[in-house]
């Protein structure tokens, strides 16, 4: 029998974080994982799918090189070195977080772990079963993938993001069902691999909620390399011919069949709560399944808490690892609690798509006189000296004092630039304050620095509108 | 769906709904918070227990809402009947009496940096209910420590903040007891109701110590610092507290034990707009009479201005109240709990002294000092006050003090 302060199910980017701050507190902890440390980001999603997207778009940098005077023949991709490389980085991580906990005296178990009553559980370990007692508890399982019916996943043919990240060569025709974040990364990675792409939404834009105009630029791109995007569609039937199939996809303007090697389902996330026994433990959640807390992560249940992609979207790993902090910063006792304003998220598709606080709709909707301002890469000397001249920068502010409610970007680097602006609007910022920041020159955030100047009314590399 | 209020713990009975985060006719969400509730022990935020639009609200701000008792009326389809909805559970935060709501999601729309709004969670200021001093009405760190000035122990009562309404036909305004004026009532009664208290008042000949600050007041001129009389009282205070240690304490009832403090730090009641602060001076035994006048007066200006800090406000041994100034023989002063003493300084007058078989003429005042019967009795009261007064009459014994 082991006894903890708190026990964090779950060692994902929300888990293996209320590991480290809750032994930083010299609370004693232990945190159970079932398959690998990092969860979901480190080992199947975030990490490796941008090792690999780098190599795609360092092959697509070198096939366009010779318009920069940069002559290369014969660039092809070694698959198997490719996966041998991502792994590599994706195993220093694990094992840097593995020597964090264990460095901060916080108890690691790999096992399945089962919920037993308020403050015990059952750990299943390869050598046994391990009873744990603690004084709280943090529920930190994540989501798993959903899949659509008839859309079986076969690790084969149909397959989910996880088995996307494995493949050993990419395929000819990949049909993508799931216009979302996951589903655009693949698509802009393996069209840049070499695979005819096709991208089913169910919606009406790619990337549902995201500011139209930002999603426009990406499914351009997409399209005009050779893409194609079914908005407001559905995959009706899949035929199964060998190790391809016809994919049947109700649309609009009628059925249209598409043959693919590989169909990609990235459709959502479910909470992974079955091993918890929620309901036994009297701990509420909402009617998709997502455990409710309050802003200091506590459920219903003294004691009992929960963080990350378990308590609902955004299903996003900054955001599991801050909620990770909150929890173990309150049960130590502390006055911690989720007050940000803003969770920057970052979508890694071909431009890059970043956005912090508000769209201009949502601005509107909650009944602010918006000012909206923009400016394009393409008027930015960094930007058009790296060759990526797509895309540009808006900035969604309150007429009346300019106070920066959200800022989306879509363009070069958007990931690396979002944060800037997710400070502002935590500092509340203006865009005078801004615009009154000097940027270095030549930069991509000048690009920001622009933005807000037009928004402030003073625009410089960009004529009065 | 009739909502009551829910079981808060730890014996609360009922608590005073503080403020609706909702209002009549809004769409409320399962888990968003709707009302604050203050309890004598906790702070709560209660969240919606389901969906739906609120039809009615039925205890107003500022009442007091029994366990069990409806507080609020949703219509979430599921008809009006009592519904069989458990009761959702409360968030609370242990907190003194005297602190704010925790940080709810409102917060979302307080113009502050992160590092004002984490200040404002540590020191249990609702900071969406701070005025923001900074442009666009953002919160500073400042404006968030401000706020906690007013969050302390007092001795005396001062008039009721701004009439918000009236009743009556007029005749009558109606006031609410919020705030800092909330805290003081609820500390004065808790005082009186929780100890035995009883005041010893006594005279005292103030000529020597008139001609005493008259000839330091040239060279406090010169250090920049006003000398008034009460470092003088600090000073004469502190061989008293020493020979009579029990008036320097605390009593512990739990425990059975009183607390013999080694340690002179002294609360000034000090009068402000908001009501009655009281900054301590800390270690007054260990300072000169030109330090406990500076600090005085450093204290008194932050008090007024609204700028002290939580450590300012806390950790008093004693307290000193002094109302010479206004005028009136003598008060009684009520017991700054948990300490078990408080001296009243009055005002100091000439008035016809018996001394050596004739009148004379002398400047004198009134001590008061209102003890806790249940750690001292009378008699020892009433040597303490006599030390106190010895010191202050005998300009030898004083100078020796003071410098």
């Amino acid at each position: 029998m082991i006894e903890a302060d708190v026990v964090i199910v779950g060692g994902g980017p929300g888990g293996y974080v209320c590991g480290i701050r809750a032994a930083q507190l010299g609370l004693k902890t232990v945190v159970v994982e079932a398959d690998r440390l990092g969860g979901e980001c480190l080992n199947y999603g975030c990490i490796p799918s941008k090792s690999l997207i780098t190599v795609s778009k360092l092959l697509d940098k070198v096939k366009e090189a010779e318009r920069y005077g940069l002559k290369v023949s014969g660039a092809t991709v070694d698959f198997l070195q490719m996966q041998k490389w991502k792994s590599e980085v994706v195993s220093k991580l694990v094992s840097g977080v593995e020597s964090l906990l264990r460095g901060y005296h916080a108890t690691v178990i790999f096992g399945e772990a089962t919920a037993t009553s308020k403050g015990s559980l059952s750990v299943t370990t390869a050598t046994g079963v391990e009873q744990i007692s603690c004084k709280n508890l943090v529920i930190a399982t994540g989501t798993r993938t959903s899949s659509l019916p008839g859309l079986d996943f076969d690790g084969d043919l149909i397959v989910s993001s996880k088995e996307g990240l494995e493949l050993k060569a990419p395929p000819r025709r990949m049909l993508i069902v799931g216009g979302g974040a996951i589903g655009l990364e693949f698509a802009s990675m393996f069209q840049k691999l070499g695979s005819q792409i096709t991208v089913v939404e169910i919606m009406d834009q790619l990337l549902p909620g995201s500011d139209p105009d930002l999603v426009r630029v990406v499914q351009r791109k997409l399209e005009g390399r050779g893409g194609k995007v079914y908005l407001k569609s559905k995959v009706t039937r899949v035929n199964k011919k060998g190790s391809e199939a016809d994919v049947e996809i109700e649309t609009p303007e009628g059925k249209v069949i598409v043959p693919a090697d590989k169909i990609l389902v990235s459709v959502g996330r479910k909470p992974r709560i079955e091993k918890m026994n929620l309901q036994e433990l009297g701990v509420r959640t909402d009617p998709r399944g997502y455990v409710i807390t309050n802003e200091k992560m506590q459920t219903n249940v003294p004691g009992i808490y929960a963080i990350g992609d378990v308590r609902g979207p955004p299903l996003l790993a900054h955001k599991a690892s801050r909620e990770g902090v909150v929890a173990a910063e309150c049960i130590a006792g502390l006055p911690s609690a989720a007050d940000w304003k803003v969770i920057p998220d970052a979508v890694f598709c071909d431009p890059e798509v970043a956005s912090a606080g508000m769209t201009e709709a949502k601005a509107l909707e909650a009944g602010y006189h918006v000012k909206r301002s923009r400016f394009p890469f393409a008027s930015l000397g960094r930007a058009l000296s790296a060759g990526e001249p797509e895309g540009f920068v808006k900035v969604v502010s309150r007429e009346e004092d300019g106070l920066v409610l959200g800022v989306q970007i879509v363009g070069p680097e958007a990931s690396n630039l979002i944060s800037e602006v997710a400070l502002a609007i935590e500092m509340g910022a203006t865009v005078d304050d801004i615009a009154l920041t000097v940027h270095p020159h030549p930069t991509l955030p000048e690009a920001i620095m622009e933005a807000a100047e037009s928004a402030a009314g003073h625009p410089i590399h960009q004529l009065k509108v | 769906m009739e909502f009551k209020l829910p079981d808060l713990g730890e014996g609360i009975t009922e608590g005073e709904v503080l403020k609706w985060m909702t209002k009549e006719g809004d769409v409320v969400k399962e888990d968003q918070p709707i009302v604050e509730v203050m309890t004598d022990k906790v702070n709560v935020q209660i969240p919606s227990p389901r969906s739906g639009k609120v039809t009615k609200i039925l205890v107003k701000e500022g009442d007091i809402a029994k366990v069990g008792q409806t507080i609020i009326v949703i219509d979430d389809g599921s008809g009006s009947g009592p519904a069989a909805v458990p009761a959702p559970p409360a968030t609370a935060t242990p907190a003194a009496p005297v602190q704010t709501a925790p940080q709810s999601p409102s917060t979302l729309n307080v113009l502050a940096t992160p590092a004002t709004r984490r200040l404002a969670r540590e020191l249990g200021v609702d900071i969406a209910a701070v005025r923001g001093s900074g442009p666009q009405g953002r919160v500073t760190e400042d404006d968030v420590k401000r706020s906690t000035a007013g969050r302390t122990g007092s001795t005396i009562t001062v008039p009721a903040s701004n009439p918000v309404a009236t009743a009556a036909g007029g005749r009558e305004e109606v006031v609410p007891l919020r705030g800092l004026r909330r805290t003081i009532s609820e500390r004065m009664a808790k005082s009186l109701r929780t100890t035995a208290q009883v005041t010893h008042v006594d005279e005292a000949d103030m000529t020597e110590l008139v001609l005493l600050r008259e000839a330091f007041k040239g060279s406090a001129e010169k250090r920049g610092v006003r000398l008034t009389y009460l470092p003088f009282i600090i000073k004469a205070l502190i061989p008293a507290l020493k020979e009579f240690p029990y008036v320097n304490s605390s009593l512990d009832e739990a425990a059975g034990t009183i607390v013999l403090k080694k340690y002179y730090n002294i609360g000034v009641a000090t009068d402000t707009e908001q009501g009655l602060v009281v900054p301590v001076v800390k270690d007054a035994d260990k300072k000169d009479i030109f330090e406990l006048a500076g600090e005085i007066e450093k204290l008194s200006s932050k008090a007024r201005s609204g700028q002290l800090a939580l450590d300012e406000v806390h950790g008093s041994t004693f307290t000193i109240t002094n109302v010479g100034a206004i005028g009136g023989l003598f008060a009684t002063p009520i017991i700054n709990i948990p300490e078990v003493a408080i001296l009243g300084l009055h005002k100091i007058a000439k008035r016809p002294v018996v001394r050596d078989g004739k009148i004379e003429v002398r400047d004198t005042t009134y001590l008061s000092v209102s003890f806790d019967h249940r750690v001292f009795d009378g008699a020892y009261a009433a040597r303490f006050t006599s030390r106190v007064i010895e010191t202050i009459q005998d300009t030898k014994k004083l100078l020796a003090e003071v410098l």
